[in-house]
């Protein structure tokens, strides 16, 4: 029973998150190298229906606690109803993704049960028999091997570390968690979906202007065109953030949003330590900038020299074209 | 009302070197307060200035952090304190917020606790979660709006911040808050305030003076390995007589590549 390597399950309308899906594979891949078994944990009002969807991927067991106060994510709830299904069942590991939430409910959940934490991880694995995880720090400047020297191990995992599970149907076991009794300290009044609202961090390809497009005007004209040229999202450097151009959400970088999309194109950004912190990690990078000696061309894949005003467009209509035909 | 601030000092950028046995090394790159950590102070004055009460700036670090506090008391903290140790010198942000939780305990009396969403330099966003749960408390992480602070009516309601949703949560005094970018607009400090805080006295305290016993801070987290990250593929420039043929070589390179 105990020694299992349980996975956190997110869903969003019905469908298990892309984050899950990767998530199962990792918690398959862990349990295999340890010779221990996987299960899922599931914290919801609908947490019995969510968990036959997990089955569906494979994973043969769910911890689950079902009640009305999981419906909105507070700490308090989330973290309280885990940690009493951690102190029974003691699992080995906990993997999670790295979305917000699970931030906080990480942190929480491990000073709760006293586990050791690996936070927004690039990877875990089993290496002689043991744990590790990779994070970077220091703006992706220094990228960190953990060992752990406690019982329990919790990780979360960024997006698109992993391939993500396929459905191969099956049924599973459910054990009930019950919830426990909580002062009520916290209570969610609204949930807002914010207008335009996108995770970059969930984009696979993204489409980043800087302080060279020259005005707000000259940013919302050409840069978000070509985002939707190539069916992505776009982001923008601190400067032209702090200067009221786009909103704090979209800015990528070491006080942004941390990504690694397949593709990252970044224009008339020059690439400054904090920026590459946030991108650097991004499977292809294409740099826009019209000056040849600009450090963005120092991680880029494919560079362009020359202005964004010529390019950006040229390059939206060939993409039109392309995903056209 | 009493609110507890606790500030990191950072390096301005991460260009850090690894010694040989594997710990960060920061000379030559200038000092600061971590950023989201200068918005958690500035909404603690805010809030002290309308409730009126008292401002605590605390630090778990070296000595060379003390040029964090003076910065904050410049900028209008009431007292600050440097918990330094030798024993704490390298805990990570989970221990370090159990060492938070014994200094709060040990000041007594507080409405509520501000602390940055996460650290620039270890960036784990795990310090203000954790500190939380060690006191008992509520959190409100990622807070970008303080609608209502009320420490009279123990309430606290906020807006949290989450990648495609603004959450408005309420929540019971004392609470933990964890801050994050443009809550407000730190202020800077002026000159004769700079002048002030360079005499200010600053205690120091050792785990002993918190009560705590080092053997509870063995971390449990060690790092096996710590290298810069790998270099990126060399790239290339694209060249064409214009914006057309230079767009249309890159479509068609990322076409082969199966990026698109
Ligand atoms: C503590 C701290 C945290 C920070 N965090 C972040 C962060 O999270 N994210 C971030 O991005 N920055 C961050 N910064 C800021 C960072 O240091 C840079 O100032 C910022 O990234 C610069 O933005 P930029 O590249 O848009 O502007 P600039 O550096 O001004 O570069 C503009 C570029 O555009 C090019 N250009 C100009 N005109 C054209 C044209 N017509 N066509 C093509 N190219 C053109 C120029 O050659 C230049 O390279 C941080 C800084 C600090 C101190
Ligand atoms: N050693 C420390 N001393 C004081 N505050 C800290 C310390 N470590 C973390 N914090 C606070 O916790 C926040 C999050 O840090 P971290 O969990 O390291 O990302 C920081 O922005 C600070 O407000």
């Amino acid at each position: 029973m105990a020694n299992e390597i349980w996975l956190f399950v997110e869903e969003h309308n019905g469908e298990l998150t892309a984050a899950t899906k990767e998530l199962i594979s990792k918690a398959r891949e862990l349990a295999e190298g340890l010779g221990r078994h996987v299960a899922a944990l599931v914290l919801s009002p609908r947490a019995a229906e969510i968990a036959n969807h997990v089955f569906g991927y494979g994973v043969p067991k769910a911890y689950i606690v079902e009640d009305p106060a999981l419906e909105h994510y507070t700490t308090d709830a989330y973290v309280g109803a885990a940690a009493a299904l951690v102190k029974q069942y003691q699992p080995k590991v906990l993997l999670t993704g790295a979305s917000f939430q699970m931030r906080d409910f990480t942190a929480a959940l491990a000073a709760d049960v006293d586990a050791g934490l690996g936070a927004d991880c690039t990877g875990v694995a089993v290496r002689d028999g043991q744990i590790i995880a990779m994070r970077p720090s220091h703006g992706a400047n220094v990228i960190n091997t953990l060992g752990f020297n406690s019982d329990m191990v919790i990780v979360s995992l960024r997006r698109q570390v992993a391939t993500e599970a396929q459905a191969v149907g099956g049924t599973g076991e459910i054990v009930r968690g019950q919830m426990p009794q909580l002062p009520q300290r916290m209570k969610v009044l609204k949930v807002e979906d914010k207008s335009n609202a996108v995770n970059l961090a969930d984009s696979q390809i993204i489409v980043s202007g800087g302080r060279g497009l020259g005005s707000p005007e000259n940013y919302e004209k050409l840069v978000p065109t070509l985002a939707q040229a190539f069916n992505g999202a776009y982001g923008a450097s601190r400067a032209i953030v702090d200067a009221g151009w786009v909103p704090y959400e979209r800015q990528v970088g070491q006080t942004g949003k941390t990504v690694s999309p397949k593709l990252y194109v970044a224009c008339g950004i020059s690439g400054a330590i904090q920026h590459l912190a946030g991108m650097r990690n991004s499977g292809t990078i294409v740099a826009i900038n019209k000056d040849p000696d600009a450090p963005i061309f120092k991680v880029a894949t494919y560079g362009l020299v020359g202005d964004v005003n010529e390019l950006l467009p040229a390059l939206t209509e060939i993409v039109e074209q392309k995903t056209r035909s | 009302m009493h609110a507890v601030v606790f500030i990191k000092q950072v390096p301005q950028q991460n260009s850090v070197k690894i010694t040989p046995d594997k710990q960060i090394d920061a000379s030559g790159i200038e000092p600061i307060i971590s950023l989201f950590d200068e918005y958690a102070l500035e909404e603690a004055l805010l809030q002290v200035e309308k409730n009126g009460g008292q401002v605590t700036v605390v630090t778990i670090g070296g000595e060379e952090q003390i040029d964090a506090l003076r910065k904050a008391l410049a900028m209008g903290a009431n007292q600050a304190i440097l918990v330094n140790d030798p024993a704490l010198a390298t805990i990570g942000s989970l221990d370090a917020a159990k060492v938070g939780a014994a200094v709060v305990k040990k000041l007594g009396d507080f409405d509520a606790i501000f602390c940055g969403k996460q650290s620039t330099d270890d960036e784990t966003a795990v310090f203000g979660p954790a500190l939380a749960r060690y006191l008992g408390l509520p959190v409100l992480s990622y807070v970008f709006k303080v609608h209502e602070l009320d420490a009279n009516a123990r309430r606290v309601v906020v807006d949290r911040a989450m990648e495609t949703t603004t959450e408005t949560v309420e929540a019971s005094l004392p609470a933990v808050l964890t801050t994050v970018k443009d809550l407000n607009q730190p202020r800077y400090p002026s000159l004769l305030k700079i002048k002030k805080a360079q005499k200010a006295d600053i205690p120091r305290w050792t785990a002993a003076d918190l009560g705590l016993n080092p053997t509870e801070l063995a971390p449990k987290v060690t790092y096996l390995d710590r290298v810069p990250p790998p270099p990126r593929p060399k790239g290339s420039i694209i060249d064409g007589a214009s914006a057309q043929e230079k767009a249309r070589k890159l479509v068609d390179a990322l076409v082969d590549t199966q990026v698109i």
